[in-house]
């Protein structure tokens, strides 16, 4: 039996975002929608820059937890097309920023994307998140 | 990555639903009959009847597990577990897996992402935390070695 989860690094994703756009109290809490307008991810097996068009959908809810649901499309340096996705929990009053993403690819050589679970540790840097996600081994 | 152990849980699943060939694979249900979890903050039982596994074999051979459970803790405490997880491995792996034979869980890779939810006060912390578990397919059920991610 497993007495500890092993990983290994897969990437650091530091997204550019742009105003965020106040939906207002919904029945799950405040919605917020942070646009990710670009950005850049990078590690031992795949590099590249995130596209415009993707987007956090950010609930803060009654407990004071954001509760996140991320929607990006990564492209990578040699034009694989990856859909990533991620839930994850962001305390502020603790500064817990943790993820657990999720990546669909059609490119033979990221399928390995496919078939892996991940978990990112969030922080908010000068430009914006940065994710430093590890694959579970 | 920092972890520590959260709980082990170890389910006991009641013959699968076949529900067949979906669009995105071949799916099945699978009712928990039971289980028993166990960890340094909290213990108790699966309750039955709320708990299931919705299985989708995807057609590149991976299953996807969509666990929802309710977990009840020895002193009478209601946590709803849902969990999205992953198997895959080599075919023989595979086909003694199905066939209910005792397979080294190091030989394929079955994990999965636990998120929690619960009104109780002693175990809030639950909804505050993202979970890593590492299974391990038995005859009657997986054994699921949950980690809180710190």
């Amino acid at each position: 039996m497993a007495t500890t989860i092993a990983s290994r690094p897969l990437m650091v994703l530091r997204l550019a975002t742009s105003t965020p756009e106040a939906i207002g109290p919904t029945p799950h809490g405040a919605l917020t929608i942070v646009p990710v307008t670009g950005g850049t991810f990078e590690g031992d097996r795949l590099r590249g820059t995130v596209l415009g068009g993707g987007g956090d959908w950010v609930t803060t809810r009654a407990d004071g937890i954001l509760a996140l649901d991320l929607r990006v499309t990564l492209q990578t340096d040699d034009g694989g097309v990856i859909h990533m996705t991620f839930s994850g929990i962001r305390d502020a009053a603790t500064q817990y920023f943790r993820t657990a993403p999720r990546f669909e690819t059609a490119a033979p050589q990221y399928a390995f994307l496919n078939r892996l679970l991940a978990v990112g540790i969030g922080e908010i840097g000068p430009d914006g998140p940065v994710h430093t996600i590890e694959e579970i081994l | 990555m920092k972890t520590q152990l959260l709980m082990t849980l170890q389910v006991t699943v009641a013959p699968a639903l076949t529900v067949g060939d979906v669009p995105f694979g071949t799916r099945r249900t699978a009712p928990l009959a039971g289980g028993t979890f166990e960890g340094p903050r909290l213990r108790g039982t699966v309750v039955p009847g709320s708990s299931a596994d919705w299985l989708l074999l995807r057609r590149d051979g991976v299953l996807e597990l969509d666990l929802r459970c309710t977990l009840r803790t020895d002193d009478g405490a209601l946590i709803s577990m849902q969990s999205f997880g992953l198997r895959h491995g080599p075919p023989d792996v595979i086909a003694a897996l199905a066939r209910g034979e005792a397979v080294d869980p190091a030989t394929y890779y079955f994990r999965t992402m636990p998120r929690f939810a619960t009104g109780h006060p002693a175990y809030e912390f639950l909804n505050r935390i993202v979970a890593v578990a590492t299974g391990d397919r038995r005859a009657d059920g997986p054994i699921y070695t949950i980690h809180e991610v710190l």
